[in-house]
């Protein structure tokens, strides 16, 4: 595996990534407007050179039509408990189905959140119901990946350092 | 069909926080939460600027963002697309965001490190409901119900005595809401006396609080409603009163000899102006134990309860019209039957401040000191038991501020430290704007003239 290009993908951010964290993602629609969703989970290829979301396609419909038309993305990664938060951003996303393995990855995400967020005082049961799509679609075809190689990252943590690229950032 | 924001404003809380997303005029969008979205009207809200950060620079250039929020108890998800129109550095909005903003950081960490820089305010263009699986929402609080019982309590009180117990009881009963007060503005001496209060171990009442300071400070000086939904110490009471009396310069001593009345650290803090013609007369304030105990229904129930209680205010302080209207049946004295002793009651006025000790106990300074002097030193000389507010409106000695200061509560706050401190000397109304001045002692009086 090489990480060369990517120095600032470490074990902590992989692992804290992999942990229940908040994942919101914007793109560029027409007019320059924003479009934005609520990822539920996420995986980096086995290089690390790219980022997978995972997202509802009803809840995100809007958002997947400007990554498909234009590319542009931004995603927002953030410990609820600490708020240690990292931003990735990207100019060449896709969106695609989900692989072999993501709908499990999806549940899993879901269940970290709610464990990570349990103690925050939130219910498993609003936390469950955040994540859900509406009824009758909760089905894989009914979410899409997204997939993007991330062209700089950076700290977000509130604070002085907010806006600081990560070190090694390309 | 149309999302109104007014039904979102629970979203608007900050027990979930929201999330912005912004374009760079180059295309490149940015995605960052938010620690404040605060509702100013049907059409407006504002956003808390912080940072310096690209989210900031974003909005400046390309002024159409887009943000998400989450029902507290529902997880319903809504998107808005807002447009911004301009920074608010100072005054009622941004004093009322930067207090919320203070229990926010601190319940969250980051107590130093949020620090309010502007309030944004942006038009809302649409509001989205994102399609989803909510839960179903909690049955409703039934407010306006509680709001009617509490207006009529207000509405059958006959005088300011009356009304402030009916306030409270109202909270109480009507809101379950068991930690109240009320106080009054000073006009002139920038600060706010307490009047009334309910759910602590002491009263408080007579004890004061600089304008412009905590809560009940900023409320009074801005004229807004302030909300704070988690405990801050940069809220709190004790640290408010202490740093005020510094601010001001005056000997603390006389300013701590009534505590103010308040919990250690009250998780929830609510203040609402009462209000007349734009004028704020005085401000009601409530406190919970509990995180985010009061909400923005609360924050309008009781901003209707204290504008009906101020026009009261208004109408209890005019003259009565018919003012020969028959005296009312005398109630027994209230003075305690161990003030019989021979040794008279020392009553000393200090010029400087109007403040009164009885028998070396502070009582009271300020206006109802002089009121109390004027009242005793009449008693003394011409043997006169009964007076009226007009008179004393009139009198030379009392030095009332200005028109627009309220003799009648400066009188009940006078009435209710006499009965706390369970002194020999007692006033009892006995008619609208009359009162008999009840004295269970020879009075002795000694006058300590400004230096």
């Amino acid at each position: 595996m090489s990480h060369a290009s990517h120095p600032w993908v470490t074990e902590t951010l992989v692992s804290f990534l992999q942990g229940g964290v908040s994942i919101s993602v914007a793109a560029r629609g027409p007019d320059n407007l924003a479009s934005m969703s609520r990822a539920c989970g996420c995986r980096f290829s086995r290089d690390r050179r790219k980022l997978t979301i995972f997202l509802s396609r009803i809840q995100a419909a809007e958002l997947l039509r400007d990554v498909a038309a234009d590319g542009r993305i931004a995603v927002v990664i953030s410990d609820p408990a600490t708020h240690r938060s990292w931003q990735f951003k990207g100019t060449d996303a896709s969106v695609a189905a989900l692989g072999r393995g993501d709908a499990s990855r999806l549940q899993a995400y879901v269940e970290s959140f709610v464990r990570s967020t349990e103690s925050l005082g939130y219910s498993p049961a609003l936390i469950r119901a955040l994540f859900s799509n509406p009824p009758g679609a909760g089905e894989p075809e009914h979410w899409a990946a997204v997939t993007f190689t991330p062209t700089c990252a950076f700290s977000q943590t509130p604070g002085i350092a907010a806006g600081n690229p990560l070190e090694g950032n390309p | 069909m149309t999302i109104r924001l007014e039904t979102l404003r629970e979203c608007l809380e900050g027990a979930v926080p929201g999330v912005i997303a912004t374009c760079a005029p180059d295309g490149m969008p940015n995605v960052t939460s938010l620690s404040q979205v605060q509702y100013v009207d049907g059409e407006h809200v504002a956003l808390s600027y912080q940072f310096f950060n690209k989210t900031r620079r974003n909005i400046l250039a390309n002024p159409t963002v887009r943000v998400s929020v989450i029902h507290p108890r529902t997880a319903a998800q809504y998107r808005l697309t807002l447009r911004y129109l301009r920074t608010e550095t100072e005054g009622p909005l941004f004093e009322a965001m930067k207090a919320k903003l203070a229990g926010i950081a601190s319940h969250e960490g980051m107590a130093g490190i949020f620090r309010l820089l502007g309030a944004d305010v942006h038009r809302v263009l649409a509001i989205e409901a994102v399609p989803g699986a909510p839960l179903p929402p909690p049955l409703p609080m039934a407010r306006l119900t509680a709001l009617r019982t509490a207006s009529a309590r207000l509405a059958a009180a006959p005088d300011l005595e009356t009304l402030l117990t009916a306030t409270l009881d109202g909270l109480e009963e009507a809101f379950e809401i068991r930690h109240t007060m009320v106080l009054m503005l000073d006009n002139a001496g920038a600060r706010l006396y307490t009047l009334a209060s309910r759910g602590y171990e002491t009263s408080g009442v007579g004890s004061e609080i600089p304008l412009g300071q905590g809560v009940i400070g900023v409320c009074a000086s801005m004229g807004v409603p302030v909300r704070i939904g988690h405990a801050t110490s940069e809220y709190a009471y004790g640290r408010t009163v202490r740093r005020g009396a510094e601010d001001v310069g005056m000997g603390a001593m006389l300013d701590t000899q009534i505590p103010l009345p308040g919990l250690p650290m009250p998780a929830s803090q609510m203040a609402v102006p009462i209000q007349v013609r734009g004028r704020v007369l005085g401000v009601i304030h409530v406190e919970s134990p509990q995180d985010l105990r009061f909400s923005y229904d609360d924050e309008d129930a009781l901003m209707v309860l204290a504008a009906q209680i101020g026009l009261a205010m208004l109408d209890f302080e005019a003259p009565p019209e018919t003012p020969e209207e028959p005296a009312a049946e005398l109630r027994p004295s209230g003075v305690p039957a161990e003030c019989g002793g021979d040794r008279p009651l020392q009553v000393r006025h200090f010029a400087e401040d109007d403040s009164i000790f009885l028998d070396g106990d502070y009582l009271i300074k300020g206006v109802a000191g002089s009121i109390f002097w004027a009242l005793v030193k009449d008693h003394v000389t011409q043997q006169r038991t009964t007076f009226n507010n007009k008179e004393l409106r009139l009198d030379p000695r009392i030095r009332l501020p200005d028109l627009s200061d309220n003799l009648e509560a400066r009188l009940v706050l006078l009435g209710r430290r006499l009965a706390e401190r369970n002194a020999c000397v007692r006033m009892e109304k006995t008619g609208r704007g009359r009162f008999r001045l009840a004295v269970g002692r020879a009075l002795e009086l000694v006058d300590v003239p400004a230096s």
